[in-house]
C-alpha cells in the first residue's frame, strides 16, 4: 500500500513537471501581440499573439525596433507592451524584421 | 585568410560542463537502486555523494547552457528544439534537487517515514529525473549533430588550418 502511495506521488510529480513553457513556429508575416517576457542580455523577447501562440524572437543586426515612428533602443521594450512584429521564417526560426511598440 | 575562432568561447563552456552531471546523476540513480536491495551502506553513501555533486553540476550546466543559448539560437534552423532542451533541463534539475533535499532530510532524520520508504521515494524521483535527463541529452545531441549548434564550420579549403 505504501509502495502504491509512493508510486502515485511520483506519477503526480511527473505530470506536474511535464508542463513547461513552449514556443511556436508560425509562417512569415505580420503579427500583433503582447510582450510576455524580455531577456535584455540576449536581446530576445517572447510575444504572445492573440491566438495564444508564443513567439520567441531573437533580435538580429537587421531588426528595426520603432515606437511612434522613431527608432528606439532595445531597452525601450517592456513586459506587457503591445507590439506588431514582422517576421521572416527561416526553417523554424523566426527572424524579426521589424518590431513596432504600439500605444 | 579566415581565422579559427578561439576554442574556449562562451558557447563551448556548456559542453565542457554538461557531461559530468549526466554521468554522475545516472550512476547515482543506479546506486540508489542497488541501495534498495543491499544492507551495505556503500551504495547508499556513494549514491548520495554522486547525487549531490551531480545536482550542483546540473545547475552549473543550466547556467552555461543559458550563456550559450543567446549565442547559438540565432543560427539554428529549429530553435524549438533548443527550447524543449532547456525546459527538460530545468525540470530534471528541480527533480534531482528535490531528491537531494529528501536524501538530506533522511540523513538528518527530518522526515517522519521509514528509511526504506524514503529511499524508494528518492529513487522514484531520480528515475523520473533520469528519464528527463536522457531526453534532454538526446535533444542536446540533436542540436549539435543536426543543426551544428555552437560548432565552428571550417572553410571549404581548410585555409585556416595552414
Amino acid at each position: 500500500m505504501k509502495m502504491l502511495k509512493v508510486l502515485g506521488l511520483a506519477s503526480v510529480l511527473f505530470m506536474i513537471t511535464a508542463c513547461g513553457e513552449n514556443t511556436d513556429a508560425v509562417e512569415s508575416g505580420t503579427y500583433t501581440g503582447k510582450v510576455k517576457k524580455v531577456e535584455a542580455e540576449k536581446t530576445e523577447i517572447y510575444v504572445e499573439t492573440k491566438d495564444d501562440k508564443t513567439l520567441e524572437l531573437y533580435f538580429t543586426d537587421e531588426t528595426e525596433l520603432t515606437k511612434e515612428g522613431k527608432t528606439v533602443e532595445f531597452s525601450a521594450l517592456e513586459k506587457g507592451q503591445n507590439v506588431e512584429v514582422t517576421l521572416e521564417k527561416v526553417g523554424k526560426r523566426l527572424d524579426p524584421i521589424t518590431v513596432k511598440i504600439l500605444k | 585568410m579566415n581565422e579559427m575562432p578561439e576554442f574556449l568561447r562562451t558557447e563551448v563552456w556548456h559542453p565542457l560542463t554538461v557531461h559530468f552531471p549526466i554521468a554522475l546523476l545516472l550512476v547515482a540513480t543506479l546506486f540508489k537502486f542497488l541501495t534498495l536491495f543491499s544492507k551495505s551502506k556503500t551504495w547508499e553513501n556513494a549514491g548520495s555523494l554522486l547525487l549531490y555533486i551531480g545536482t550542483i553540476g546540473a545547475w552549473l550546466a543550466i547556467f552555461t547552457g543559458d550563456l550559450a543559448d543567446g549565442i547559438v539560437a540565432r543560427e539554428l534552423c529549429d530553435p524549438t528544439v533548443l527550447k524543449a532542451h532547456e525546459n527538460f533541463a530545468w525540470i530534471l534539475a528541480w527533480l534531482f534537487s528535490l531528491s537531494t533535499l529528501i536524501d538530506i532530510g533522511r540523513i538528518l532524520k527530518l522526515i517522519p517515514l521509514k528509511t526504506k520508504i524514503i529511499n524508494i521515494l528518492t529513487f522514484s524521483i531520480m528515475v523520473i529525473g533520469s528519464g528527463y535527463l536522457m531526453y534532454a541529452g538526446h535533444l542536446g545531441a540533436k542540436l549539435v549533430y543536426q543543426q551544428g549548434a555552437g560548432v565552428y564550420h571550417p572553410t571549404e579549403n581548410c585555409d585556416e588550418f595552414n
